[in-house]
């Protein structure tokens, strides 16, 4: 399998001339190179019956379709910024964050690129200000950057395969990521899960490419760590 | 130039080696198993089918959690509050 076209997939994220500059912290973000990859947006974002009306209607200034959009894409925003966060409280604040920018600028947007891409690109933005204006704690990749001796070669022969035992179930994967470093999940979400290529991330965060590259392998070697120690503490229990 | 990369990367490794070449060669678009060290070494080939698979697992982890009723109700009341704003410096448009 080839991992870098397997981690090309990506929630169809494409260019929208109105949201192609994302600024955040007083930094501006380029949304990075206009793709289309349709293949992607009909996993991602398949079309949702109903919304097209809704962003136009709600875009008039009605009220009840503005609801329908926070209905149709509540869960998808609120993940995004759990999964960014980890924290209950902060996200639900920065999806109402979230929700609100989308309500002051939803009059901008034109159709350029699929509207839950638009929304989404809009959340990560919103969480990374909110980052930013933390002191860039959370986003900082500094902490993850210390060789260490996880990162040296793994003597963990015999040790099952993940792979083979085929034992990773979501709600594994999901405690696992929650248990990341900010650091690395930061990085893990948005290139693994979201689908973000490594210079738009590069550019979110304010690091290098190679930076990215480099902590999302060590953000993979992590997980694989998190998730056999989950597997050796269930055979211990069983 | 990418000759002198594709000798370098197709040099037999040890799992140091390997290991540290592991990010590029994901990154690369090679197609990783098919790494010659990956022949003799079963212990990197479990490594690569682990991430692998945790990269693929990844995509499929679907947006599961919703967030709580307060987060509309909080919505909707800084909404309310922005259009009474607007609405008395001009009449505004949006719900």
């Amino acid at each position: 399998m080839n991992l870098a076209a397997q981690t090309k997939s990506r929630n169809g994220l494409t260019g929208d001339a109105n949201h192609g500059i994302f600024k955040a912290g007083g930094m501006l973000m380029s949304e990075g190179p206009t793709q289309s990859k349709p293949i992607q947006q009909m996993r991602r974002n398949p079309p949702i019956a109903g919304e097209a009306e809704a962003i136009a209607k709600a875009q008039s200034g009605d009220a009840h379709s503005f609801e329908i959009l926070y209905s149709l894409h509540k869960r998808r925003v609120y993940s995004l910024c759990l999964r960014m966060l980890g924290n209950v409280a902060e996200a639900e604040d920065l999806t109402q964050e979230a929700f609100l920018q989308l309500y002051r600028k939803i009059g901008t947007f034109r159709g350029d690129s699929a509207f839950s891409t638009w929304l989404h690109r809009l959340a990560v933005n919103v969480v990374l200000m909110h980052l930013r204006k933390k002191g860039l704690p959370q986003v900082s990749l500094e902490e993850t950057l210390e060789p260490s001796q996880e990162d040296g070669p793994r003597k963990d022969l015999g040790e099952r395969d993940l792979v083979l035992s085929g034992s990773i179930d979501r709600v594994a994967l999901e405690r696992a990521v929650e248990n990341l470093p900010p650091g690395y999940r930061l990085v893990f979400v948005l290139h693994d899960v979201e689908g973000y290529e490594h210079n738009e991330i590069a550019t979110m965060l304010s690091c290098s490419i190679g930076n990215s590259k480099s902590q999302l392998h060590k953000a993979r070697m992590k997980l694989r760590d998190l998730l056999r120690s989950g597997q050796r503490r269930e055979e211990s229990i069983a | 130039m990418s000759e002198t990369r594709d000798k370098q990367l197709r040099k037999p490794m040890n799992c140091a080696e390997f290991q540290e070449k592991l990010p590029e060669l994901f990154e690369s678009g090679v197609n990783v198993s098919h790494e010659e060290h990956l022949l003799g070494c079963e212990n990197c080939s479990a490594l690569v089918r682990d991430l692998e698979y945790i990269a693929s697992q990844a995509k499929l982890l679907l947006p599961i959690h919703d967030p709580s009723p307060t987060v509309w109700n909080n919505i909707q009341t800084a909404i309310r509050n922005e259009t009474d704003t607007k609405g008395s410096m001009s009449s505004g448009k949006r719900p």
